[in-house]
């Protein structure tokens, strides 16, 4: 093991999507950079999955202060008003510096970048490139940060974070030939992404297990809303092993409308007003009720449906989603496409401020790895535009940070040696436990919540996590690791899922009452760290 | 539910010598792709089977290998039973994992200019039809170029078209393009049918970056007399014996009763280099109904000038051809040369329709010639397998008449202007086509394009024919039975 000839950075980033390599470049401004991914850098993550769009205000006519409103109104007013502020500010020099450094978005006939609607949003602010627009953003974000001096480590994945006292030193990562590697830096920025893969149906890539949720809370660090899981409302349904692949929202917002098995555009019973296009838990929810109460299709969905728009629009606005169906035998050309909800995005994360500086000294956090941005269900196009914005911050303030002398505890990696060498002694088949806490927080923690389902996944998670992970070769581990920080993260968002009495934007508790509404809630965040759990009450006390 | 066999190769460098095939047998759900097969094994028969993936869903490029030889996404390809999975041909790190990494690094990136400039959307719309690369690989792995010359490979040459036309990158994309090996490519074809983007690099990079390159006139000298040759004569080689339009009226009737008539282009090799075959071929096809019409003022396609980016000349040339059919109210015109067809089919836009002579022959059906015994195999010309489509005719006709024996279908090195310009390298390929045909074992080459028939002949011991001429000699067969039967 080389864990103690370790590496030495100014700012070390942990992941490769639309954040990490934003911070990473940013970063790379003000000292020596090293960035470790799980994946190869730029293929990672939810960024190069991301289809429809990048929410900013680009013209005369849409305002930051509307922008604004329709991100809290969506959010169920949970978000942070200064991250939201913030978010809608920097969002335009974002995509501006994208553009500059080569992005192809599609443009207007005036030359100008285009915006489509999307939900939730009064003003079409979306700008895409095509259906393929986060992976347009990711190869432009590779590519510049090829031209920085930052070290790129792929396939290194963050085991968990060095600690010198409260303050964060550094990450100690495990590489593909199963070697620990200990990588000190005056500032460690998480942007790890999401974790929807706890859930057996998700939009989510392989990467998507909630790693960085689990690793700063190990760390101590807190966390907020992470009940508030965002179930898209378009994920595929067949074939099987296709079930939760991403439908685009921008499938609806180039005019594609919902109907059940009857033939019934259901949502002017939910939202008659906003349609197809109101928020992504209203729609979600909408559809979990057709296809509950019967109007579902045999495939157990619902229909999407494209085939009244010009092939043309469809073929040059939608190709992705072109693509994908023809490979699984279905032409949207001339045929519906069937769709439910699937699990998408992780709205709570680690708390952090407008400077995405966490709990804890020394770490920062950005993306989807960070909370409060989102608040309880976030809009379609603000996720790429978040990883942008607080990618740049996270970045900047980690890059300002000033140098240290940091110590680094052998103890801690002697732990982190035991826990390795343990799996190789284990006896249960990580895959098999990561399906079996899947299924278990599909069927519990899911759209519609309970305590008692709530207490149940509790209870099978427990019982999962007291199992001894097997590895049987070097690559293995890395496996297990990633199962203990499913199995801790998917614990995190029962546990907080209890403490939210209430139903709020993408979080609803069937078994509780309740009198208000989001505007008039009593409450704000709930925080998760080792020490402390609790739900804040209005004006941000606890 | 189903049960599905694979054979997946196995490979750990620090303790094999060379990969494996091993058999698994799992049960997947139905339109389980070649992915959830993977994860079958692993999560159920040996989770030390090394693969690697991540979005699932065509989008990151991770997971590309190899299904029966051929590069595809295993997210995305449906699995079948019976297949071979093996990796990339890249360096392999373990089983199905390959190390992409030198070849992304190899992605040339973007120089912005000092001064901020905007694309229009005329430019964006240019861009994009090369902006979908997920980086996959899988066009990497089945270069031929890059197996035997410096070359950065198709999707480095996509990348430097892709800047080439965006007005915000400050560098001359040329100079680097030829470095990279420009001039390398044979324009087989191979890169484009391999992308799951389907991502058209020969004609949309390749070739628009060799025109570009024209216009900065570094076109390779080889390729510049080539043109010279076409704009003087109308044809791409020189007149070293009677040309076929010497030997031959412009109409020839059927032995029989006519069942079609089609004009023939000849095209400047059975023309001029190889005037016999095109003899052949006629008579195989009068001995099959077709009745031919041979405008003779007809001239070159234009397919060397548009591989090699010199286009100037090139509108006269189709207008002069289409004009020699279309005054003699021809509806179908017939090619034998696998270039021209694919250029007349892709490059032109012709009021008449294009088919190639394996299309005519099994379209209309064949007498049956003798079955002569000679164990026989097939060499597939790009440009005819992946420029025109066209696979199984050719097996079809050749099964009536010989044994055929299988061998991969890689290309020749003589496409492309590479046997002109860089005679080194198609060497080299030509050498590989010569290993793969001793393998098979077969005591004759056939193919079905001039190009390939004349470079691979300097390759190999044995016989290269055209299939017109291998049809003839089963007629002859079948001719001299009869007579002795009488």
């Amino acid at each position: 093991m080389r864990a103690d000839e370790g590496m030495d950075c100014h700012v070390l980033v942990l992941g490769s999507g639309g954040a990490g390599v934003r911070a990473a470049i940013e970063a790379s401004g003000y000292g020596d950079v090293v960035l470790i991914t799980k994946t190869i850098a730029g293929k990672g993550g939810c960024t190069p999955m991301a289809e429809g769009g990048y929410n900013a205000v680009l013209r005369e006519q849409d305002s930051c202060g509307i922008h604004f409103e329709d991100t809290m109104k969506g959010g169920a007013y949970l978000n942070d008003p200064e991250l939201v502020r913030t978010l809608v500010a920097e969002s335009p020099e974002r995509i501006a510096d994208l553009i500059r450094w080569g992005a192809v978005f599609d443009f207007t006939e005036n030359n100008e970048v285009a915006q489509r609607p999307f939900g939730g949003q009064r003003f079409p602010r979306t700008c895409y490139a095509g259906d393929r627009t986060g992976h347009e953003m990711m190869v432009t974000l590779i590519d510049r940060l090829g031209s920085t001096g930052v070290r790129i480590m792929s396939e290194v994945a963050a085991l968990d974070l060095l600690k010198d006292g409260d303050r964060v030193i550094g990450a100690i990562g495990l590489d593909d030939s199963g070697e620990l590697i200990t990588i000190t830096a005056d500032s460690t920025i998480l942007a790890t992404g999401g974790g929807t893969r706890i859930y057996d149906i998700s939009t989510n890539s392989a990467s998507g297990t909630g790693d960085g949720f689990a690793i700063g809370y190990r760390a101590g660090a807190e966390l907020i809303d992470m009940e508030m899981v965002q179930f898209h409302p378009t994920g595929a349904v067949y074939p099987y092993d296709a079930r939760g692949r991403l439908i685009t929202e921008a499938v609806r917002g180039e005019g594609g409308i919902l109907t059940n098995a009857r033939g019934e555009r259901f949502m002017k019973r939910y939202d008659p007003e906003r349609m197809e296009l109101s928020t992504r838990d209203v729609v979600a929810r909408a559809i979990v009720t057709e296809i509950m109460e019967g109007r579902g299709t045999a495939h157990g969905g619902v229909y999407l449906d494209v085939t009244h728009l010009p092939r043309q629009q469809i073929e040059e606005k939608l190709p992705v989603m072109l693509e994908q169906f023809l490979k699984f035998g279905v032409d949207i050309r001339t045929e519906p496409m069937e769709v439910a909800p699937t699990a998408h995005h992780m709205m709570g994360g680690l708390r952090i401020t407008t400077e995405c500086r966490t709990t804890l000294p020394g770490l920062f956090a950005c993306g989807e790895a960070a909370g409060g941005v989102h608040g309880a269900n976030r809009l379609g196009g603000n996720a790429l535009a978040d990883t942008q914005v607080y990618g740049k911050r996270a970045g900047e303030y980690a890059g300002k940070s000033e140098k240290r002398v940091k110590k680094v505890d052998p103890a801690q990696i002697r732990q982190q040696e035991q826990r390795i060498t343990a799996f190789l002694d284990g006896k249960s088949n990580p895959a098999h436990v990561a399906r079996e806490l899947q299924l278990a927080m599909w069927k519990g923690a899911g759209i519609f919540r309970t305590a008692g389902d709530l207490n149940t996944t509790l209870g099978t998670i427990a019982g999962l996590s007291g199992k001894s992970l097997k590895a049987t070769s070097a690559r293995n581990i890395i496996e297990c690791c990633t199962v203990q920080n499913m199995l801790l993260t998917a614990s995190l968002v029962c546990r907080a899922a209890l403490l939210r009495k209430e139903s709020r934007g993408a979080h609803v508790r069937k078994d509780i009452p309740q009198n208000w509404d989001a505007q008039n809630s009593p409450f704000s965040h709930t925080y998760i760290s080792q020490g402390r759990e609790g739900i804040e009450k209005k004006g941000g006390a606890p | 539910m189903k049960e599905i066999m694979v054979k997946v190769s196995r490979f750990d460098p620090a303790k094999d010598r060379a990969p494996r095939l091993e058999s698994y047998t799992v049960t997947v759900n139905g339109g389980a792709r070649v992915l959830h097969v993977l994860h079958a094994i692993h999560d159920e028969i040996d989770p030390t089977l090394a693969y690697r993936f991540c979005c699932a869903s065509g989008q990151c490029g991770s997971c590309a290998v190899r299904v029966n030889g051929e590069p595809v996404l295993a997210c995305m390809e449906e699995a079948r039973t019976g297949s071979v999975i093996e990796p990339l041909k890249l360096p392999v790190k373990k089983d199905l994992i390959v190390d992409l990494l030198p070849a992304l690094a190899a992605l040339p990136p973007i120089q912005p200019k000092d001064e901020p400039v905007m694309p229009t959307k005329q430019q964006i719309d240019a861009i994009k039809p090369l902006r979908s690369c997920i980086e996959c690989l899988a066009c990497v792995s089945v270069c031929p170029a890059m197996d035997v010359t410096s070359f950065t490979g198709p999707t480095a040459m996509r990348e430097e078209m892709r800047l080439a036309l965006d007005p915000r990158d400050a560098r001359n994309r040329i100079p680097d393009a030829i470095e990279q090996g420009l001039f390398t490519c044979t324009s087989c074809q191979a890169c484009w049918k391999a992308c799951p983007k389907d991502i058209e690099i020969p004609g949309k990079a390749i070739e628009k970056l060799r025109a570009l390159a024209n216009r900065q006139g570094r076109t390779l000298p080889r390729h510049q007399e080539v043109a010279a040759l076409v704009r003087e004569t109308g044809r791409s080689v020189t007149r070293e014996k009677p040309t076929l339009l010497e030997q031959v009226g412009e109409v020839i009737e059927p032995y029989g009763p006519v069942k079609a008539t089609v004009g023939f282009f000849v095209g400047c090799m059975y023309n001029m280099r190889l005037p016999q075959t095109a003899l052949d071929a006629i008579e195989v096809l009068r001995r099959n109904g077709i009745r031919i019409v041979i405008p003779h003022e007809q001239i070159c396609c234009g397919s060397p000038l548009i591989r090699t980016g010199q286009l100037d000349y090139l509108d006269t040339l189709k207008r002069r051809n289409i004009e020699a059919f279309v005054s003699r109210n021809i509806g179908t015109v017939l090619t034998m040369c696998a270039g021209c067809g694919s250029t007349l089919k892709n490059d032109y836009r012709t009021p008449f329709k294009v088919i190639d002579i394996n299309e005519l022959l099994t379209q209309y059906g064949i007498e049956p010639p003798a079955h002569l015994p000679v164990k026989a195999t097939y060499h597939d010309p790009c440009h005819l397998m992946r420029g025109q489509g066209i696979r199984e005719q050719p097996r079809k006709l050749i099964r009536q008449v010989v044994d055929l024996v299988e061998m991969p279908a890689i290309c020749c090195g003589s496409g492309g202007g590479v046997r002109s310009g860089n005679p080194e390298e198609a060497a080299a390929l030509g050498s590989r086509r010569g290993e793969e045909i001793k393998k098979t074992g077969a005591e004759v080459v056939i193919t079905s394009c001039p190009f390939c028939e004349f470079h691979i002949a300097g390759h190999t011991d044995k016989p290269v024919k055209n299939i017109a001429t291998v049809l003839l000699e089963g007629y002859k067969e079948k001719d001299r039975k009869v007579k002795s039967a009488h």
